[in-house]
């Protein structure tokens, strides 16, 4: 008997971080009235301790990850006062809902435009920590974007981290060959990957 | 004889998110009632027990009682049913779109927002 694990198509990480960064661009723009610039390519995640604040999404369905957004507190506390027209010049309650909110409408219209190829995926609340020397570690993932932002406050840094679900591949492949699959099943390929022999005896990957 | 302004009910697990919508609400220059916060699905129906409400306004991703669960629980309502009650969220995918409007949603903004719109969208709905 022959189990076939599907493949799915998802955009190259250059391509999610410009994804990520529109939608961080719009978010700027229409709550905070403020301007974004983009200061660095993306690039490989580095898991180097920091102060500040980290706040967290869960991604789920067919790529299962998280969203994050990474800042100094003082950017936390720019960024809060512009949604809320409050003036904040410490990291407070207030500050770290400010950020959650910021990052859930940052990473949910990631994941907005993310779905179109993907299929629907489920985003839990946001995890918002403040603290010093804070270090991460991450499980393997296909995929691992950064994108690094300046803004007039300060700078923020949006990561988002992805892996196929368990019993799902996934491949990245050009924004050309996404656009040229459109309207088709999204599960482009199929490769056989298991024989799955009697029960009881060991499994061959294959 | 004078009629009674508007109560409304802001559900949003976030308070960022409720003091914008209080602003934005307080912009649209109409004479409002009480304008009651809920943090979830669970609390905004307790709230709605106590006081009539002409409008609410909910997220769709919160704790222990979502937006969409609380739309449901809504129009399963005699009371409710005709409540009209804006999606306020940032599941904008289509999908989810068409889930909350099959359940009964009045309208649908997605966050991020333009407070502009949003105030003309309430304003045109506190007015009907």
């Amino acid at each position: 008997m022959t189990s076939e694990q599907p493949r799915m198509a998802i955009p190259l990480p250059s391509e999610m971080a410009d994804m990520l960064f529109s939608t961080t661009q719009e978010v700027f723009t229409s709550m905070l009235g403020s301007d974004i610039q983009r200061v660095s390519a993306p690039e490989a995640e580095r898991s180097t301790p920091f102060d500040g604040v980290l706040s967290l999404i869960g991604l789920a369905g067919a790529l299962i990850g998280n969203g994050a957004l990474v800042c100094s507190a003082e950017a936390a506390c720019d960024l809060s006062s512009h949604l809320l027209c409050t003036e904040f010049s410490q990291v407070d309650e207030e500050v770290l809902d400010a950020v959650g909110e910021i990052t859930n409408m940052i990473v949910g219209g990631f994941k907005n435009l993310l779905e179109s190829h993907v299929g629907m995926l489920q985003m839990s609340i946001p995890s918002v920590i403040f603290g010093k020397n804070i270090c991460t570690r991450d499980a393997k993932a296909d995929v691992a974007v950064v994108v690094r932002c300046a803004f007039p406050g300060g700078e923020v840094a949006l990561t988002v981290r992805l892996a196929a679900a368990p019993g799902t591949m996934c491949r990245p492949v050009s924004k050309e060959r996404l656009e040229n699959s459109a309207g088709k099943p999204i599960l482009i390929v199929k490769a056989p990957v298991c024989k799955i022999k009697e029960p009881g005896t060991p499994v061959d990957e294959g | 004889m004078k009629t009674e302004p508007p109560n409304l009910l802001i559900v949003d697990d976030s308070t960022a998110i409720r003091k914008i919508l209080l602003r934005v609400l307080n912009q649209t220059g109409l004479e409002l009632g009480h304008v009651l916060e809920a943090g979830d699905g669970k609390e905004a129906l307790k709230l709605l027990e106590g006081q009539d409400v002409s409008l609410v306004l909910s997220d769709i991703n919160m704790p222990n009682m979502d937006g969409l669960e609380l739309l449901r629980a809504l129009r399963g309502s005699p009371r409710w049913h005709d409540l009209p009650v804006v999606m306020i969220t940032t599941e904008g995918g289509q999908a989810r779109v068409q889930e909350a409007i099959e359940l009964g949603a009045t309208s649908y903004v997605r966050k991020p927002f333009s407070a502009d719109l949003l105030r003309d969208k309430l304003a045109a709905l506190l007015s009907k």
